[in-house]
């Protein structure tokens, strides 16, 4: 049957009619109680969901939206932490013929009453109290919103508002439906076509206020049938589910790759314990933001600065064999048996157990996307065998449109388009996509829409190239290419992303356009630096005083040197400062999918880059930060700047 | 469980396999490996000398289970464990020699294997009986009154009246060919060896299990916190008694088995030292754990005969000063017991069984140290 699905899946172009609910009904009545659809961790075991109950919660939950009023078209949105609940919550919103809309699970109160209020949301579903209580707050600015779903019961008993219901409750009500009418489900499912609108999705916008981009149900199942015709994946694979619903890689992972192949979808026990789930599920594919391939990278080197001596040696003496591999297999040249078994040897000592240890022993696809990862964390993860793969993609082409292939990796590109997608250039050097998984338009924004739809072609605003071998390089967004003020141009984020590789570094901000020369600020990385600061003996109290010890900035200028090392004169950096805290979502600094909002920052930091450019040895900083709940907290402190001898 | 290292992509969807024996296939592998060792290497290699050393773990094992069981799994100190021994190997004589067995009984060779486990249930009952003060007092009082055990079984009930049965006087012989298990008659050290295994792997599966089911949980619960373990509903005294039944009964066991290897048993096989000497074990191997227990045995016995055979050579050697040290070896035995305590309650706290868990780690954690 696993065999018989993947044909499916590979020769049949998909056809227009079919809808992710469709899709769903079938896979659901072929494997039944038979298959794990998906696992969540709770109490220490991984609890299984067949199929069959998927679908029986999905159906009642769908048909509970139907008794409250749903009808077609009609947004509901979702906001959480990944559970088997709220993926059955989006899939009972589409079989409903509703539209789905996921937020952040950390979106301040503003994002949420944003979103809800401008996709005209109908129904929320909340996880527990503290999204309820997001979703009480601007229930009276949002005039559609008529009922908030929630799931979770702790903390919900003393509320008692007529718009909230409980998920269980409304499971009782899609049950009694069903009963009074048998076939219902079935024919919302059936009346569905492929070019409707099936997820509305908020892009999370470096630059101005999120766009809801429409994407249909033809565009998510292209979008998984091509990627898995370059990487094919199998029914019994293991997939882990631990990055926001709302950002669109997790539902082309979750929804159009997982629904296709029926792969097994695992769902950690809290965020908290992600990285430790896993590793006991050891999934065979992963899609992840460089972030959290940089936190592993991180793991790795502190952990190898903490191991004993003979422990460190034979780290040191596998990651050169790696490190000799991978550069060979990057160059395309080939490997001598010796290097083979020198490679063998490398594996069998340390890289299985780094591996192991990482979570990675099984991943036969790791890809990266959503940002620029830098060449260091690259090759790491290549010197210790990880099949680690650029993409490049967006919101508004489903998921992704451009993957490296197998054994034709070049850390510097991005790798070629995928099937049914045509990549050109324009002149001006704009990347422009065209392929059956181009989304719709923007919601209630026609001018954006025009923007960036013409002629069936998705203008993506990032510049970029075709290479020799047929690679896409794609350069960092246009307003981020940055020259000195002598002309020499410099590439912020490679410096970024060079400076993150050192495990004391957590965040970069890289300035100098149209400078006389190029600084940094930088934010340190604070468990690591802090237990760094222990074994020092140094006293500290928090954040802001451990930053701005002059023997952390010892330790930074360091790291920073090693990072300006075999570079050319003009891109290195001259100046830095640290932080008095981290870069963080919630005071607009990085983006929800955490990249940087220069333009933001350097408004915010006004001072802080003044005083980089100018005599001062010091800067005076007098600000407010904000809470995730809204509370603000003011701080006074003074912040040394530190010029380096290039 | 919960406690072993698993690989990446090990996971469990029941509570069954998550408590399971043996995932992985290494660790299948290595119970393989020590399994062969047992029963297959042990015999071909050993001599008569070195097998009965064997035995005397194995019969170390068997008693210091129990112990372990009530100080490191239930947190009763014992101080008189020896005697539940001397109940299960005076049970098990006193029904071979005067119980009239039904003759087919006899020739199916089952008299012995019955007879052991009515001893075990006897002891079990015993050791109940005077577990009962644990239901009021704990910590040093607890520890006099299981002493009191040794006195009024061993010293009192056994030398004067159970030895007196059947007119022997001190001691019961064993005569040959009456401990006979199924066809085979116990009358070699490799025939003890092999039931000593036996009997053994038995008794660790049935603690394993036990601590892996609600009834460990519960005794654990009561070692940690005796008032918490009540607040949460678990019937304290019951469990109590519970862990001293299961500690008697694998005492018996282990007494019962002993009278397998000697030609006669008298109340001095059952000294109140060996109660201490049964603490000791376990405090060396690791209070709380049942490889410590094993490790613990090995470890006492071992270095004792070590001990004795480094006295030898110096004999040999033609040191005459070492002569009253073999004359005295028994307090040279006790002196060193003293010393091994000492040395490892300052630098091996947490016993043997640590160590074993900081070398798999070593490995475990590979390239990195945690």
């Amino acid at each position: 049957m696993q065999h018989a699905d993947n044909m499916h899946v590979n020769d049949k172009e998909i056809p227009k009619e079919l809808t992710i609910p469709k899709l769903f009904y079938e896979k659901a009545n072929s494997y039944g109680s038979q298959k794990v659809a998906m696992r969540e961790k709770e109490f220490g075991i991984w609890r299984p969901i067949t199929w069959q109950q998927y679908f029986d919660n999905v159906k009642h939950i769908a048909l509970g939206l139907v008794s409250l009023g749903l009808e077609d078209g009609d947004k509901v949105s979702m906001i959480g932490d990944n559970r088997p609940e709220g993926l059955w919550a989006e899939m009972a919103a589409l079989c409903a013929r509703g539209t789905g809309v996921w937020l952040f699970q950390d979106s301040l109160i503003d994002e949420v009453k944003y979103i809800v209020d401008h996709s005209d949301t109908k129904f929320l579903f909340g996880e527990g109290q503290e999204e309820v209580d997001k979703a009480l707050s601007i229930y009276n600015e949002c005039p559609k919103l008529q009922k908030i779903i929630w799931d979770d019961p702790k903390g919900m008993r003393n509320y008692h508002q007529d718009y909230l219901i409980s998920l269980k409750e409304l499971i009782a009500r899609g049950q009694d439906l069903d009963q009074q009418q048998p076939n219902l489900f079935k024919d919302l499912v059936y009346k569905g076509h492929g070019d409707e609108v099936a997820l509305l999705f908020y892009t999370s916008g470096t630059t101005s206020l999120p766009k809801g981009a429409l994407l249909s149900h033809h565009n998510m199942l292209t979008m998984g049938k091509h990627l898995m015709m370059v990487d094919p994946c199998h029914a019994n694979d293991d997939y882990v589910s631990y990055l926001p619903f709302a950002w669109i890689g997790e539902q082309m992972m979750s929804i159009s790759c997982g629904l296709q192949i029926g792969y097994t979808i695992n769902f950690p026990e809290e965020p908290e314990t992600s990285q430790e789930n896993i590793r006991e599920i050891g999934p065979h594919v992963m899609f992840a933001p460089p972030r959290m391939y940089e936190q592993m990278t991180r793991s790795v080197q502190v952990k190898y600065l903490d191991a004993t001596w003979s422990k460190r040696k034979f780290y040191e003496l596998a990651s050169k064999i790696g490190y000799h591999v991978a550069d060979l297999r990057f160059n395309k040249k080939p490997v001598s048996f010796h290097w083979k078994v020198l490679e063998w040897f490398a594996y069998a000592m340390v890289q299985k157990k780094l591996k192991d240890h990482l979570g990675l022993s099984r991943v036969r696809n790791a890809y990266t996307g959503g940002a620029a990862m830098g060449p260091d964390h690259f090759r790491f993860f290549h010197a210790m065998g990880v099949n680690l793969k650029q993409i490049y993609g967006q919101t508004e082409v489903a998921g992704i449109s451009v993957v490296h292939r197998k054994g034709d990796i070049k850390f510097d590109t991005v790798g070629k388009p995928i099937p049914g997608t045509d990549v050109k250039i324009t002149e001006d050097g704009e990347i422009i996509t065209r392929s059956p998984s181009v989304f719709l338009g923007y919601y209630k924004n026609e001018e954006a829409t025009q923007e960036a739809l013409r002629d069936g072609w998705l203008h993506s605003d990032d510049k970029g190239f075709i290479d020799d071998d047929g690679h896409l390089v794609v350069f960092d967004r246009t307003k981020d290419v940055f020259t000195l003020r002598d002309g020499r141009p410099f590439s912020p984020q490679y410096l970024e992303t060079r400076l993150k590789f050192s495990p004391y570094i957590k965040d970069s901000w890289v300035i100098g356009d149209k400078r006389d020369y190029i600084s940094a600020v930088l934010c340190i990385d604070y468990s690591v630096v802090g237990k760094w600061a222990d074994e020092k003996k140094l006293n500290y109290t928090s954040y802001p005083e451990l930053s701005q010890m002059p023997e952390v900035y010892d330790l930074v200028q360091k790291q920073i040197k090693q990072a300006n090392q075999d570079l050319p004169e003009a891109a290195r950096i001259h100046k830095f400062t640290n932080l008095y805290k981290e870069l963080d979502p919630d005071d607009d600094e990085l983006t929800r999918t955490r990249k940087l909002r220069r333009k933001f920052v350097e408004k915010r930091y006004e001072d802080i880059v003044n005083a980089l450019y100018a005599d001062n040895d010091t800067v005076h900083i007098d600000t407010t930060i904000k809470y995730e709940d809204g509370r603000e907290a003011h701080i006074k402190t003074d912040l040394s700047i530190r010029m380096l001898e290039n | 469980m919960s406690t072993t290292f698993l690989p990446c992509g090990t996971y469990h969807e029941y509570y069954a396999e998550d408590h399971g024996w043996w995932q992985t296939k290494f660790i299948k592998a290595k119970m393989a490996l020590l399994f062969i060792v047992l029963f297959i290497g042990i015999p071909l290699v050993a001599d008569e000398y070195w097998l009965s050393v064997c035995n005397t773990v194995g019969y170390t094992i068997l008693g210091a289970l129990g112990v372990q069981l009530l100080i490191g799994f239930c947190g009763q100190v014992t101080l008189g464990h020896a005697a539940f021994l001397a109940v299960g190997a005076y049970t098990s004589t006193l029904l071979i020699l005067e119980f009239p067995w039904p003759q087919f009984l006899i020739n199916a060779g089952l008299a012995y294997p019955i007879s052991i486990f009515i001893a075990a249930i006897v002891a079990g009952i015993m050791s109940v009986l005077f577990g009962l003060p644990s239901a009021r007092v704990k910590g040093f009082y607890l520890i006099l009154t299981t002493m009191a055990a040794q006195f009024i079984i061993v010293d009192f009930l056994i030398t004067q009246y159970v030895s007196q049965i059947g007119g022997r006087g001190q001691a019961f012989s064993l005569p040959p060919g009456t401990i006979k298990v199924g066809p085979w008659v116990i009358d070699s050290d490799l025939k003890v060896y092999f039931m000593m295994l036996v009997l053994v792997i038995i008794s660790i599966i049935i603690m394993i299990n036990l601590l892996r089911s609600r009834v460990g949980r519960a005794w654990v619960a009561i070692r940690d916190n005796d008032i918490s373990a009540e607040v949460m509903g678990i019937n304290v005294v019951k469990y109590k008694m519970l862990a001293f039944f299961v500690a008697g009964f694998i005492g018996g066991i282990a007494g019962a088995f002993w009278i397998s290897n000697l030609a006669a048993i008298s109340p001095e096989h059952f000294p109140w030292v060996w109660s201490l000497w049964l603490v000791g074990v376990i405090l060396i191997g690791g209070v709380g754990s049942i490889h410590g227990t094993v490790f613990g045995s090995i470890f006492m016995v071992v270095v004792m005969e070590v001990l004795q055979l480094i006295i030898m050579q110096l004999l040999d050697m033609g040191f005459v000063w070492a002569e009253p040290l073999f004359m005295d070896f028994l307090f040279i035995k006790e002196a060193a017991f003293g010393l091994v305590i000492c040395g490892f309650m300052i630098f091996e706290p947490n016993g043997l069984a640590y160590r074993w868990w900081q070398a798999k780690n070593y490995f475990n954690l590979w390239p990195f140290s945690y």
